[in-house]
Order: C-alpha cells, then structure tokens, then sequence
C-alpha cells in the first residue's frame, strides 16, 4: 500500500514542482519522508488576505490517495474555517464516509482522483471567500458576518506577522 | 420451519420435546393457552438461514426480472433504491420517466449503455469490460489512471458504464478500502470527481480477489437486504444471524430457531398484553429516568409536614425541615403514613411504582437459568428415589410456566402505567395481583420449598401452582385482547 502511494506522492510532486500553479509552493520537508508536506500559500490577490505568505503543514496517510491528507497551518490565521489550533475544515478533506447520510454532498468530497494541488486550491477559494455556514473558528466566523471593519483588521494582523513585520 | 412451528404451537410449547406427555396430563392447561400461544399460527413466519437470506434476495430479483429484464445487478441496485418493494419498482419503472428513474438510483441508463461503448445493445455482466476495450482501442494503446497517476497500457484499466478509467489494482484497493474501513456496500461509487454512478456487485467480484474482503461484502450486501426490507427482520438473539421473513408487518410474536421469540414490528421480546407504541415510550421513560430515579429513591424522602425533597447527608435520623416556614422535626426512619400530595412527586412515586416492578420481574427472569440448573439436578435426583423420568418433567415445565408468567407480568406493568382507571382497569389490576401472588408463590416453591425431602407432595404443590398460574396468565391476556377488540382500555399521557 506505501509504495503505491509514495509512488503517487512523488508524481504529484513532480507535477507541482514543474508546473507550479500561482501562489502556491509545497513539497515534502524532507525527500527521505514523503507522507509529511509543507506548502506555502499567498494570500489571494485583492482579498483581505492579499500580500500574505501562510505556512502549512500536510501529513499523508500511508494509504494516500484513498483516503485525504490532514492539513493544519503552522502560522497564526483567523478565519471562520480554520480552527483555533491551525486545522483546516473544508469539505475536499473529509471523505465521503465522514458523512454516513449519503453520497449527494460526496461530490466536493474527498476522492482519490483528488490530489494536493486541487487542496491547496480550495484552500486558496477558501481564503478569499470564507465559508460561515460552517464554522470552524465560531469568533471568526461571527466577526465576519457582524463586524466586517474588525475582522479585517485581524485579517491584516495575521498578513504581517505571517511577513515577520512587527504590529503596529 | 412451518411445519415445525405448527406442530409445536398445538402443543403450547416451543422449547421443549416432551410436551405430548404433558398434553396427556394437563389437558386443562394446554387447551387455555393454545388461545393465547397460537398467536404464532395466525401470523405466518418463515425462520431464514444466512444462506437462505441470499437465496431470498436471488429470487427477488429474479422474480423482478422476468419483467423488467434488466441484468441482476442493475435490479439490485434498482431494488435497493426501492428497499425492495418489487411493486414500488416495477410501478416507477412502467409508469415514470426511466431515464429520471435511472439517475435517481446512480446508475447508468442500459439504453444508454450500448451508444457510449459503441457497440450494440447488449448488456451482461461482461459488457463492462467489452465496452472499456472497446473504447480503449478507439483512444490508443496506453492512459494515465488519475489514482496512482501512472500510464498504463489500456489493458489494464476498467472502469464502471460512466466511463471513467482507472487501473485495476488501484479499483481494488479502493473498493477494499471502502468495504473494509468504511464498511459500506450498496453506496460506494465510481472514485472520479464528482461521478455518483454506483459500483454494482459484479465488478467488485471481478475486481476484488481477496477472500476476506469478498466476504465482507457479501455480508454487507445481505446486511443491508435484510435492513431495507420490511418483510425480513433480523433475530436480535446475540450471534444469531437468521433472520424472521413475514407476509405482512404486524405487531405478531415470532419464534426463530434459535428459540427467541420477539415481536416482528419492534424486535423487543415478545410483550403480550402491551403494545409496541407504549412498550417503546416506557423503555425511553425508563432510559431518561432510571439514574435519576434510582438515586432519589436511594438517597431522600419527603418531609411529612411540608412535603419538601429532603436528602439525608449524615448519619443521625433525627431530622429537622430546613424549610423556615415548616421546621418540622420528625424520624427519618418511620416518616409514618403520609399521603403524597406534591403532584410531581405523586408522578414520580406512581412511575416508580411501577417501574420497581417491571425492573424485579426482569431482574428474576434473568436468574431464572440458574433455576433450571438447580431444577435439573433435582430432577435426577428424584429419579434415583424410584420416580420414573416422566414423573420429574413437571418440575421442568413448572419453571417454563414461571419464565411466562415473569415476563407477561412485567409487561402488565407497562401498560398499568399508561392505563387510565375505569372499571375494566380495576378488573385487569385484580387479576395482575393474583397472577403476580400465584407467581411468586411458585417461585418459592422451586426455590425453597424443592428441598424438602417429601417428594409426593412437592409435586402436588408445584403441580396445582404452576396450572394455576397458567390459567391465570391466560385470563389476564384473554381480558387484556378483549379489551383491545371493544376498545375498553383508556391511556393516560399523550399517544
């Protein structure tokens, strides 16, 4: 099982590495362990998130693709869909059967025809447009639909300390 | 099975074999309940093995086929999408959109089938390996399997009537692991994004070689046959794994070989004279209330002058009301006579009431095999002081009539509870209270009294008990099913 999805993992690399898509850069920390990634994510162009560089981490179950990679944020990010810890929550990374009710809503699901490219790129929708419906981070989500100017000004903070530029 | 049952049901007895002798001996007996246990007759059911469950859920389908003639796989699907109502299927399928029907249940249209392979319009268990080659042969000789992400020959690849391709080893795995980890069967679907169309039992049989996975899916396959049809109810015995298929549901006591008789429409053990609706509400009452219950009838009373809930946290039994306006001292011990008057209080005294009793039948029913242990060794006993085998069996059916009565009267207290007071209620609580003092007088009997060394008499005794309180039990239902038929019986709460 490893070896087919080291196998993957190593493709999916190569891919990413030749053609990276925009703002996006991500690779194994270490080329001798290839189930734990880190990837770099630019705050979306011309969104509260706009100049920021975000760490994260993804760690690969050993057997990837079948099942989804768990995805945390190593840097401070307030956003409704993100935990308070780093994790994120969106619907790609669960898999169908994290919803016994049935296979509607499977479609935005976890699959392993997925990959980390298509992760990273709803991670970068999910930055620019949050989601409130289903929070993460409840205080998040509530400044966000109450006190837009407020969440604006956490949404600068984390842009800066993600650059290593000191508050204000 | 039938048969079997019949036969045992003219007797009044399921589990045991020497009924004929007690058929000659009692004749009484067995005549009065015949009534009541021949419940079993009126309501046809067939006890399914595990391998008679597949061959059922075969003949369904076949049955369905030989009028809609589609492939067996495609039936199945179809029909679980109906949870196997045939009719439901085969009116959907003439009546409506087939096309509508075909995408509601996840599969591909077979109409539809033959113009995607590009062949003609046929349609086996094959077919979905002639299409894949036959498409593959129009693309090119080799594909990128967007699972494991590496160009194959198109050989190797297979994919469902959608059309999308992926290699054979990444299909197993996959399906292994959403038979194994996820467990599920009926559901699983093509892995490409955003394709719904479900993965039918013959390409996880060609797809899938290892055994244990092969048998899992089977299991899950009956599983969810049996879930999803209303006709067929699994056994809730522990380990049992057969399975009761009935004509029409109805609230009916079944009896499955395994010897475990419950009632089709709930699956609790069987619970003559109370119905389903109210057995269900109590055991929930039972489930919210029974800690809380339990602690405060462990742990307060009610003081006698002011009625208020006091809980005794030391040790002197001198108590004085807290209550300023009330201050009363009085004796934790001997509180006296009070009538309760807080009316929630009255509620919960009344509930549990009740619910002590339900909860000591129960409690001594679950002894009740040790009973039979002790009852076997004294039935050998006896044998050895010159009585013959058929002069003990009646200490066995003496402790079989106890069982019955244990368990038709911790179902009369579910439905006192629910009873409103009329007349009929007075009638149905005098003969509770008989059958409950005959009832334990029998138990005292097997329990204490057995050990005497006059044995002549002992039979005497637990003979005349044990038909006493058959007839009994069969008075009470008799006037419970009598009450149900002329509508005599009001509830209290609401239905």
């Amino acid at each position: 099982m490893a070896g087919a999805s080291l196998k993957r993992l190593m493709a999916e690399y190569k891919q990413l590495t030749l053609n990276p898509p925009e703002g996006i850069i991500a690779g194994p920390l270490d080329e001798d362990n290839f189930f734990e990634w880190e990837a770099l994510i630019a705050g979306p162009e011309g969104t509260i998130f706009d100049g920021g560089v975000f760490p994260a981490r993804l760690i690969f179950p050993t057997d990837y693709p079948l099942n989804p990679p768990k995805m945390k944020f190593t840097c401070d990010l307030f956003h409704p869909n993100i935990y308070p810890d780093g994790r994120v929550c969106i619907s790609i990374l669960h898999t169908p059967g994290d919803d016994p009710t049935g296979y509607e809503s499977s479609s935005e699901r976890w699959s392993p025809v997925q990959s980390v490219e298509k992760i990273l790129l709803s991670v970068v929708s999910m930055l620019a447009e949050p989601n409130d419906e289903s929070a993460a981070n409840v205080d998040a989500a509530k400044c966000w639909r109450e006190d837009k100017s407020r969440f604006l000004e956490c949404a600068q903070r984390s842009v800066r300390k993600s650059l290593g530029i000191p508050d204000l | 099975m039938d048969s079997e049952e019949e036969m045992y049901d003219e007797s009044e007895e399921e589990e045991v074999s020497d009924d004929d002798h007690n058929m000659v001996m009692e004749p009484e007996v067995s005549s009065t309940t015949a009534t009541y246990d021949s419940q079993d007759e009126t309501y046809p059911h067939e006890v399914l093995s595990p391998e008679m469950i597949v061959q059922h859920m075969i003949d369904c389908i076949k049955d369905v086929n030989t009028i809609v003639e589609l492939p067996a796989t495609i039936t199945r699907i179809l029909l679980n999408h109906f949870k196997w109502d045939k009719e439901k299927l085969i009116e959907k399928y003439y009546d409506g959109d087939q096309e509508k029907l075909f995408a509601e249940a996840h599969i591909i249209s077979p109409s539809r089938r033959g113009q995607a392979s590009g062949s003609s319009n046929q349609v086996s268990v094959s077919s979905t390996t002639r299409s894949t080659r036959s498409r593959a042969a129009a693309t090119g000789r080799s594909a990128d399997c967007e699972i494991c992400f590496s160009t194959l020959p198109t050989t190797v690849m297979t994919g469902l009537e959608c059309g999308h391709l992926f290699c054979e080893q990444c299909w197993s795995m996959y399906l292994t692991s959403k038979i194994l980890h996820e467990g599920i069967s009926e559901t699983i679907s093509c892995p490409a994004h955003v394709c719904g169309i479900l993965v039918d039992d013959a390409t996880v049989m060609r797809l899938v070689r290892d055994q244990r996975v092969r048998l899992k899916y089977q299991h899950l396959i009956t599983n969810s046959f049996v879930e999803c049809n209303r006709l067929l109810r699994w056994c809730p015995a522990a380990d049992c794994g057969r399975a009761i298929r009935v004509n029409y549901v109805d609230s009916k006591p079944v009896t499955c070989t395994c010897g475990h008789r419950f009632c089709f429409s709930c699956a609790e053990s069987w619970h003559d004279p109370v119905k389903c609706f109210w057995l269900k509400k109590w055991v929930k009452k039972c489930d919210d209330d029974s800690e809380t219950s339990n602690w405060i009838a462990a742990n307060t009373k009610e003081c006698p002058k002011c009625q208020v809930t006091i809980e005794k946290d030391g040790g002197c039994n001198h108590m004085i009301c807290r209550n300023q306006s009330c201050k009363a001292d009085f004796c934790w011990v001997c509180l006296g006579p009070w009538e309760p008057h807080g009316s929630s209080w009255a509620a919960l005294q009344r509930y549990l009431h009740y619910c002590n009793r339900y909860m000591n039948h129960m409690q001594s029913l679950k002894f009740e095999h040790k009973l039979y242990a002790k009852i076997k060794a004294k039935m050998e006993e006896m044998q050895k002081h010159n009585m013959s085998w058929i002069e003990v069996q009646f200490l066995k059916k003496a402790v079989d009539v106890l069982c019955q009565c244990r368990q038709t009267l911790m179902f009369t207290y579910v439905f006192a509870f629910y009873l409103k007071k009329n007349n009929q209620s007075i009638i149905f609580e005098d003969n509770q209270r008989d059958l409950e003092q005959a009832t334990e007088q029998l138990s005292e009997y097997l329990e204490r009294d057995i050990t005497s060394d006059i044995l002549i008499d002992i039979k005497q005794k637990v003979q005349d008990k044990f038909r006493y309180c058959d007839t009994r039990r069969s008075v009470l239902l008799a006037h419970v099913h009598e009450g149900y038929e002329k509508e005599l019986w009001e509830y209290q709460g609401s239905l």
